[in-house]
């Protein structure tokens, strides 16, 4: 499959400057140490990393915005920071922190405008513009002062003024960032359709699993500038804790029963849920055991919360080459 | 470059966007009101003392629009220092680099449009005024007609300035004190309070070198006393001022969106 985007050894290095003692000390910060990637069109990607790995800095190198200090990229074939303007029109970027609406006019004013700038036809702009009205449910507040809406609607508003001129690649940087729940579950549910649907390159931050997990199908985690783990979603859920968890309802308590690897997370009455190191013990012993101890109606093996997943990757120091991780 | 229609429609959004602040315009307004009120007693007081009947070439009635005009002028100027300084110094600027348009043009008809609401009303206020305070302005269509043909370089060229100052915020922390000096700069060499006409010949000498006096001075000296030999001096000294400042600012932005990733992450 052809390449939406492509990253080659893309480095970036800020200079802090200082002040101490009447002298100037320069300090070099490497931000993002040399990522090299493929993304195909089409794909959901998701960048993990905590704060200060180089998630943004990357999208706005891959967006034209920040220069890169080294390395190869190419956006649609086009080398952002070169051709910036250009590959504008063939992207879309939605920055949870930013807003691109006018405050204090309606998203309807926005979109007029988006229109007029990226240069869509009257036609291509009312077709596209009612669609996304009906896809993102703005329908209800189109008119509204941009002020006057939720975090909720203002959001949807913004994703949807970034599709307006069809691009080929979505950037999105925290996205979800301040939503309530519900409003993340419709914001997820939205793009994660014209991710599907329309065959939109997706390259997705956020802090939240549900976002990741919803969304993306592969997974970057980058730690200190550098992709230390690439890999399919679920793949990651599965095998990179090497725990499962375990929902045993049983039609009466069960007997007591004990087993190395295994921790119960919760107990009421005849209901059960386990924590098993798959690690320690094989799954298939647990299940035995399970099933010896009491008359069993119902049971569930889950992975792991992809939270419990990335705060796992936070916290373990870098692989190194010997791992057998990414480079 | 987009087509200028893109650019007018940037402006006229603006514009649209700016009536929200009707409540602030009306507030300099207000402020405008007292402003002219004490300057028609000072200029009252200067013409009795002196006897004369023009000082500078302006009549006290000509004195008084030339006031409400400058003042027009000059309380309509948008914040346009601190938008792009927050732009520089937050990253907010990557927003407007996502898209087709140049980020200079754009803040340039963002401050048009804004200006365009804040001056209509101030400018409506003065004549108003100065109508009541000194009768019907002592002026022609054609002094309207010249004003009107000054205005929009004064405006950009009062923008390009600002925006140099507002692009400096990719290396200095804080712009608000250039941005503080350039403004009393242009109140007082501009000839806010005072008609260029009436300072000492060497400082005059020494402003024809500056862009301040074709920001505000030109254009109302324009509106009391039209001459087209004047407007055409006025018109490329404007030219010539918005292509240096232009230049600088063009220079300094090119050299600070390198930077964008120190600025807001």
């Amino acid at each position: 499959m052809e390449a939406a985007i492509q990253l080659d050894n893309l480095q970036k290095t800020f200079v802090l400057t200082r002040w101490r003692r009447f002298r100037r000390v320069r300090t070099e910060v490497l931000a993002v140490a040399g990522i090299t990637l493929d993304v195909p069109a089409g794909q959901a990607v998701a960048i993990i990393g905590p704060n200060g790995a180089g998630k943004s800095t990357t999208i706005k190198m891959l967006t034209g915005i920040v220069h890169p200090s080294g390395g190869h990229a190419r956006v649609r074939g086009m080398v952002p920071w070169l051709e910036r303007r250009r590959l504008a029109g063939r992207i879309g970027a939605v920055f949870g922190q930013r807003s691109q609406l006018w405050y204090h006019l309606p998203p309807r004013e926005t979109f007029e405008l988006l229109a007029r700038i990226y240069g869509l036809d009257r036609e291509r702009y009312r077709r596209m513009r009612d669609e996304l009205v009906d896809r993102f449910a703005l329908g209800a507040f189109l008119d509204r002062p941009v002020r006057k809406l939720s975090l909720g609607q203002r959001m949807r508003a913004e994703v949807a003024a970034s599709l307006l001129h069809e691009p080929e690649v979505l950037f999105l940087d925290e996205p979800t960032i301040g939503l309530d729940a519900v409003a993340r579950q419709e914001l997820r549910a939205v793009v994660r359709e014209w991710n599907r649907e329309r065959g939109v390159t997706l390259l997705l931050t956020s802090h939240d699993a549900g976002d990741i997990e919803h969304v993306a199908k592969r997974a970057l985690v980058i730690h200190q500038g550098r992709v230390v783990l690439d890999d399919s979603v679920a793949s990651l859920r599965r095998r990179y804790l090497g725990s499962k968890v375990l929902r045993v309802r049983f039609h009466e308590p069960p007997a007591p029963f004990h087993l190395a690897g295994i921790t119960v997370v919760k107990s009421a009455g005849s209901a059960l849920k386990l924590h098993v190191d798959t690690r320690v013990v094989a799954i298939e012993r647990v299940m035995t055991a399970v099933l010896k101890s009491g008359p069993v109606a119902d049971i569930a093996i889950e992975d792991p919360p992809l939270d419990e997943v990335i705060a796992h990757i936070y916290t373990r120091p870098p692989p190194t080459a010997e791992d057998g991780a990414p480079a | 470059m987009n087509r200028p229609s893109v650019y007018l429609h940037v402006g006229r959004t603006a514009a649209r966007s700016h009536l929200a602040y009707l409540g602030e315009v009306a507030a300099r307004a207000t402020f405008l009101t007292v402003l002219l009120y004490i300057f028609l007693q000072l200029w009252r007081i200067t013409y009795a003392e002196t006897g004369a009947d023009r000082l500078g070439g302006f009549t006290l009635a000509q004195m008084l629009w030339y006031l409400a005009m400058t003042e027009a002028i000059i309380l309509s100027a948008p914040p346009v220092t601190p938008a792009i300084d927050q732009d520089a110094r937050t990253g907010g600027i990557a927003v407007h680099l996502l898209r087709p348009i140049s980020y200079p043009f754009y803040r340039l008809w963002v401050a048009l449009g804004e200006q365009l609401v804040r001056f209509a009303l101030n400018a409506l206020v003065g004549a108003v005024l100065a109508t009541a305070l000194v009768g019907p302005a002592p002026l022609a269509a054609r002094g309207v007609a010249m004003f009107l043909v000054a205005i929009p370089l004064a405006f950009t060229l009062d923008f390009t300035a600002h925006l140099g100052i507002g692009l400096c915020a990719f290396w200095l922390e804080d712009t608000s004190g250039l941005a503080l000096l350039y403004r009393r700069a242009t109140m007082l060499l501009g000839g806010v309070l005072l008609p260029i006409d009436l300072f000492p010949a060497g400082l005059r000498s020494a402003l024809a070198f500056l862009p301040f006096r074709d920001v505000v001075y030109g254009p109302a000296h324009l509106f009391v006393q039209p001459d087209g030999d004047f407007l055409v001096r006025l018109l490329v000294r404007q030219a010539t001022g918005v292509a240096a400042l232009g230049l600088v600012a063009a220079a300094v932005y090119r050299a600070g969106v390198r930077r964008i990733h120190a600025h807001g992450g």
